[in-house]
């Protein structure tokens, strides 16, 4: 560390560049306007995006980190089928979320080639397909509400294990006066004006309505009545489930349920460890869309402007932040959908 | 004292006085003083604030005292303000009262302090940049800090008051609203603030890494930078990584609160008598996650204390900083063990035991480059010509503190003897040595020392030497017998201990404590005149009333809009006092190259 | 002011913490202001560790700030003639002053690991002695009664009232009902958090009959100052009697408690 070993760094030799993209405006400056002492080839805005997205890392790795936790701390853990989960549609927004990755990237090609109308049009594609994620997401959850999964507590109809708790909460959902008219008219409605399977299941759920009526009810009356309203699909040797599920119906055991075939009737149902895998599907995947959603804005933003080379800088950084919600994505799928 | 003088000036021949003050319009006012981006108003907006939110964390931690020494007994004055029950305070008041006051200390004192006045008003300056990288980044900053202000602030007056689960907010007390009156809505904003806080930091912390990284000035090479700037970008480092673990877990409270996840509710939770609706969660996971953050933020609360005392202490020592570069991999070390030894804070937790031997190992480690700092110190006064100012005696005491703070680390690390002394007054005292003792004395040493950057005025020393002997006395006072309560086992977070057998003998020494405490506390009437006073009438400071080294001080006092009147080129390291054969006792960075002085530092070497 | 009577007074002020640090630590226990008595097996290593601990940092203590305060009064501008050593470092220092505490705590964290695992690892295989439910804000105690096992009907209940044999082994189960407590006996150095949906073993053996107290050290809401209980340590004879007494008591009385049965259960 000789001290007068370093010869003066001129000012004017090109490598510190001292007010590029980012920097304030500059007005009212007393003094010279300062050169820099080079650090990493890297502009303020690049350096600060890749900054902020390891913090972004940490974050996501956190919630990651107490997925795996939960999961594998807890006795029981639903199979992606028990809860509706089809791996087709994760997989088609995951194709979605990968296209967006490439268009952005072409957009500032485009950009950067001045091409503005062209980055325009990725970007727009960008954007497209951003929402369109955003809408399978939607849907997904959608189907997830309409099974009675929530993350909530006291709304959500999930109920770990058939026991006293489960009977009162179907008897409550059966004396509902709104559910009663609908049992009485379809207790009313002739044989012939049902198909085949809804009159089995009529005999079905008059069946668990005098079970769970039963004041000599026993543990195992409510396992079936559990089973009748929402069978749990049982998993071939091995484990392997690649036969895909169903959303909303058509496959798997599902079908056969009460629920499935009343969709009105929206009684409690069973899936162990259901509640906790809700809580943390929609923690990852909420926390998920809540960042493609500030993705779409500034998206949306960029396109306010012309998009030129000039401009590549500040596609840069979105891309960059894409890309990273997108490896987020291809972490959580497998995760959430496959294992 | 010779020091507090204005003194020989690098660069120009004029002082610069505070910009004249004529009418301005409103906007203009605003976006000089409030809505400002330039980083040396929103430091001295930080200082403020946190100067304010120390008052108050001070007498929350007094109401807590009164309440330790004498349990239920009418609390004076600050029982009218709070305390429902006329004037005597309510068992579930005294737990909502530490964990504000810690909460208060920590969140909105120590690291707002540190990181955000500190390292906002020092990083440009002594790196010799006109501004951080992102001066409307940086604004956003502080604003953030307001909401966190505000939630904080307003949880003291919601139905059932602030949150009372300790600053640690242990679940299920923290999530089972049935568990607390205090877990109610107070508990929802706590979080909330928590969040704002969180989000204040991050946005800080990228800014300074930026900012160190590519705005230093030509020939300021990563090993010239003071130890302050290594300290800040070392802090900044620990921010970006551990925050957002804290903001993960935080939220994850926060869902379980709101809408009823059960994240840290365990099954089958049976609380005040009624099932919670929630379960098969983890309570430890909580535990891990916030120490994850939390370890690491106790280096974030004296890594920048332990910069800015080894600027001070070489300046006033007029001596090289001892081993630089030790000095640097030590907080390194420091900040990269810091974040494997969290579950230090778990070992009675019900975490498996043979992970907590691993846990001590680590935590034994990183005493090491502590005791290098410690070491270095110590080298660095060895042999120098010391001048006593307010400023030196508070970086010396740091020290002096920093050692008793960090023994007592030792005690604890050691699991078996944790089994005794964990959560007694042995970890207050432990955490109040390297918190109030070590950082805050620091803090004190870098107010007096920056105070002539900051205002172009020198604080009084007279009246600065009794405030910080007062301080001095009084925090032993307090803090010191801490120790041997801790000993006895007596548990923190009491209300009232007296009914065991086994601490009811301790009443008379708890007294003394809060004597003490409340002693510490009136002594910083003195501090707060002195610096307002000053601000206003202390005697003008010139450019480097000090005569110290690193680049803030070439610069004019206070520093106009883009801080520097001149290119500063840096020629040598932020050391160089007494170089053997050259006139001045120090060299600053950028005084031009000086042959004299490079034959010295090559003989030095 | 820069005189040199300035300089002695502030050495002789950080002269001052480490005097009147050890003179703190000397007079405390002739005050009574100390580790209370120790009563189980285990608690005298862990208070050897402890003054051993104390020693080492002891030590380290009065060298450091008694180094501090020598340099304060040597190097005062005010009295040292000439200007500042000039020296910027000493790598031999640097190596030393890693090494040898390096080489201390490495020694510290070996050697400490025993009294660790004999605390809180080496769990005897016995059958509970008891079991303890914490729970806002007392202590629920259940004793297996005459079979020996815990959740059949002679079960025995009761509340912040411990009794347990001396000079034996004994393995209390711990639990919590609803949020974190600490199941800590100051007397005998346990510490066990209690943490809802996790049975938690601790184990120790007393020395000496007596009573102790049981004290919360996890705060677990705002009863959590008083939520004492007292542990009776008497001898297996006295023991057995006070079991049976008791347990008649509880027959005489009422029925088991259903709510601390169905707490109880698993
Ligand atoms: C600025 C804050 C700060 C700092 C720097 C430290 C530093 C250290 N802390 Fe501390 N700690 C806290 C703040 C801090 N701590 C807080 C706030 C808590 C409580 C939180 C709560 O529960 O509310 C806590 C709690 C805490 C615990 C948990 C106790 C419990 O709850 O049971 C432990 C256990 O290991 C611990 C250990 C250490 C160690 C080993 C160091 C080391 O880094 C110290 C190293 C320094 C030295 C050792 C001194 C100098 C060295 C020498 C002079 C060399 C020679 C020394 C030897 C050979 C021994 N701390
Ligand atoms: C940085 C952190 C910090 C600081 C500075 C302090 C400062 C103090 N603390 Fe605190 N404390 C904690 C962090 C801190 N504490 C934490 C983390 C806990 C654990 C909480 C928990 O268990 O959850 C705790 C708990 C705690 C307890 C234990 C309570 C219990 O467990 O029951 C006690 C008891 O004595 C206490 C006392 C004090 C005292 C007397 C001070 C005094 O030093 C205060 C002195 C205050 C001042 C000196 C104010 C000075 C004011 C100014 C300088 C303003 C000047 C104004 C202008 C210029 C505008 N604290
Ligand atoms: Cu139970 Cu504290
Ligand atoms: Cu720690």
């Amino acid at each position: 560390m000789n001290a007068s070993a370093i010869s003066l760094p001129h000012g004017d030799d090109g490598h510190s560049h001292g007010h590029d993209d980012g920097h304030h405006d500059g007005h009212g400056h007393h003094g010279p306007v300062l050169q820099y002492q080079p650090g990493l080839p890297l502009t303020r805005g690049k350096l600060i995006m890749w900054l902020f997205l390891s913090t972004e890392i940490m974050f996501f790795a956190a919630l990651l980190g107490s997925y795996v936790v939960l999961r594998f701390g807890a006795p029981v853990w639903p199979k992606p089928h028990h809860v509706h989960l089809s791996e087709p549609i994760g997989a088609f927004n995951t194709f979605v979320l990968i296209c967006s990755s490439v268009t952005i990237v072409l957009a500032l090609e485009s950009a950067r080639a001045n091409k503005a109308g062209l980055a325009k049009l990725w970007m727009l594609l960008t954007l497209l397909l951003g929402t369109l994620f955003l809408g399978v997401k939607g849907y997904e959850y959608q189907a997830k509400f309409s099974h009675g999964i929530f993350p909530q507590a006291p709304r959500s109809r999930i109920y770990e294990k058939p026991d006293l708790y489960y009977g009162s909460a179907v008897r409550a959902r059966l004396g509902e006066p709104a559910i009663m008219d609908k049992l009485k008219e379809l207790d009313d409605t002739p044989a012939d004006k049902l198909t085949a399977e809804q009159v089995s299941a009529r005999a079905r759920l008059q069946q668990i309505r005098k079970m769970v009526a039963s004041p000599e009810q026993q543990a195992f009356d409510l396992a079936v009545v559990a089973d009748q309203v929402m069978p749990l699909p049982t998993e071939g040797p091995g484990g392997s489930h690649a036969g895909g599920g169903g959303e909303g119906g058509g496959h798997g055991g599902h079908a056969s349920g009460l629920n499935d075939i009343f969709p009105w009737l929206k009684l409690p149902a069973v899936i162990p460890g259901g509640n906790m895998w809700a809580s943390t599907y929609f923690l990852l995947t909420g926390f998920h869309a809540i960042h493609v959603m500030v993705g779409l804005i500034v998206f949306a933003i960029l396109l306010g402007y012309k998009l030129g080379p000039k401009d590549a800088g500040k596609i840069e950084n979105a891309g960059l932040y894409w890309h990273f919600v997108d490896l987020v994505w291809i972490f959580l799928f497998p995760l959430l959908y496959l294992f | 004292m010779s020091t507090a003088t204005a003194s020989t000036l690098s660069h120009g021949t004029a002082t610069s006085l505070p910009p004249a003050r004529k009418p301005r319009p409103v906007a203009e006012f605003l976006s000089t003083y409030v809505f400002s981006k330039d980083h040396k108003v929103i430091g001295l907006q930080f200082l403020f604030s946190t100067l304010l939110w120390f008052l108050i964390g001070g007498l929350l931690a007094l109401a807590v005292r009164w309440q330790i020494a004498w349990p239920w007994s009418d609390v004076p004055v600050l029982g009218k303000l709070f305390a429902q029950q006329g004037g005597q305070m309510a068992p579930e008041f005294y737990t909502m009262l530490f964990t504000m006051h810690a909460t208060v200390m920590i969140f909105l004192v120590i690291i707002p302090i540190l990181a955000g006045a500190f390292g906002n008003f020092l990083i440009p300056l002594m790196i010799g940049a006109d501004d951080m990288a992102f001066p409307t980044l940086n604004m956003l900053s502080y604003w953030f800090m307001w909401p966190a202000f505000l939630l904080f602030g307003a949880s003291f007056f919601v139905e059932g008051g602030a949150a009372s689960g300790g600053w640690t907010s242990y679940p299920p007390l923290s999530t089972n609203v049935n568990s607390a009156p205090g877990s109610g809505w107070g508990q929802t904003l706590w979080l909330l603030g928590l969040t704002m806080v969180g989000v204040s930091s991050m946005l800080g912390s990228v800014n300074y890494m930026t900012t160190i990284i590519l705005m230093r000035a030509p020939g300021m090479t990563m090993f010239r930078l003071p130890m302050t700037i290594w300290a800040m970008f070392i802090t900044a480092v620990l921010q970006a990584f551990a925050l957002p673990v804290l903001t993960a877990a935080g939220f994850m409270q926060l869902t379980d609160r709101m809408i009823g996840t059960g994240f840290f509710t365990p099954e089958g939770n049976v609380v005040n008598n009624s099932l919670a609706s929630t379960g098969g969660g983890q309570p430890l996971l909580w535990q891990h996650l916030f120490w994850f953050y939390s370890h690491p933020a106790v280096y974030i609360m004296i890594l920048p204390a332990m910069g800015m005392v080894s600027d001070i202490l070489t300046t006033f020592a007029r001596k090289p900083l001892f081993g630089y570069r030790p000095m640097v991999y030590s907080i390194a070390g420091i900040a990269g063990l810091g974040f494997i030894v969290w579950g230090h804070h778990m070992f009675m937790s019900g975490m498996n035991p043979a992970l907590g031997i691993t846990f001590m190992v680590s935590t034994m480690m990183i005493a090491l480059p502590s005791a290098v700092k410690t070491f270095n110190w110590l080298g660095t006064v060895w042999g120098g010509r010391i001048q006593f100012t307010t400023s030196m005696l508070f970086a010396l005491s740091f020290v002096s503190m920093f050692i008793i703070g960090g023994l007592s680390g030792i005690f604890m690390a050691a699991t078996p003897v944790d089994i005794f002394i964990h959560d007694t007054y042995f970890i207050v005292a432990h955490f109040h040595y390297v918190l109030f003792a070590g950082t805050a004395m620091g803090v004190w040493a870098a107010i007096y020392f920056w105070f002539p950057k900051m205002f172009g005025r020198t604080m009084n020393e007279f009246w600065g030497k009794v405030h910080f002997f007062l301080t001095f006395i009084f925090l032993n006072g307090t803090f010191f017998t801490m120790h041997i309560l801790g000993a006895v086992g007596f548990p923190r977070r009491l209300a009232d201990a007296y009914h065991y057998e086994t601490f009811h003998h301790l009443q008379p020494l708890n007294a003394f404590l809060t004597w003490c405490a409340i002693g510490m506390v009136a002594s910083q009437i003195i501090f707060a005149a002195n610096f307002f006073w000053s601000m206003f009438f202390g005697p003008i400071a010139g450019r480097n009333p000090w005569n110290s080294n690193t680049l803030e001080w070439s610069a004019p006092s206070p520093p106009g809009h883009g801080n520097f009147d001149f290119q500063p080129v840096v020629y040598r390291g932020p050391y160089e006092y007494s170089v053997p054969g050259v006139e001045k006792d120090h060299l600053m960075q950028t005084d031009p190259p000086n042959a004299v002085a490079a034959a010295a530092v090559a003989a030095a070497h | 002011m820069g005189s040199r009577l300035g300089g002695i007074f502030w050495s002789l002020i950080f002269l001052a913490v480490p005097v009147l640090g050890v003179a703190t630590f000397a007079i405390a226990p002739s005050y009574n202001i100390w580790l209370p008595k120790n009563v189980s097996e285990h608690g005298s290593s862990i208070d050897g560790l402890f003054y051993f601990i104390l020693a080492l940092t002891g030590v380290v203590f009065i060298a450091t700030e008694g180094l501090l305060f020598w340099f304060i009064w040597k190097y005062d501008a005010a009295k040292a003639k000439g200007p500042a050593t000039y020296i910027h470092g000493s790598h031999t220092l640097e190596v030393v002053w890693t090494i040898i505490p390096a080489a201390t705590l490495l020694f510290l964290a070996i050697y400490q690991m025993n009294t660790w695992a004999d605390v809180k690892m080496r769990r005897p295989a016995m059958a509970p002695t008891v079991e303890v439910v914490a729970r806002q804000f007392e202590w629920r105690l259940r004793y297996p009664g005459r079979d020996g096992m815990l959740g059949t009907r002679d079960d025995l209940f009761l509340t912040n009232d411990l009794h347990l044999p001396v000079d034996e082994d004994v393995l209390i189960q711990l639990k919590s009902m609803d949020v974190l407590h600490s199941f800590f006996l100051p007397n005998f150095r346990i510490k066990q958090d209690a943490v809802p949906g996790m049975k938690i073993p601790v184990w120790f053996k007393a020395k000496e009959t007596g009573q102790f107290d049981i004290v919360c050290a996890e705060l677990c809401g705002w009863g959590h100052y008083k939520m004492k209980g007292r542990v009776t340590i008497e001898s297996r004879a006295d023991f057995d009697r006070w079991l049976e007494e008791t347990y008649a008591r509880q027959e005489a009385t009422q029925p088991a408690p259903e709510d601390t049965v169905a707490a109880a259960a698993d």
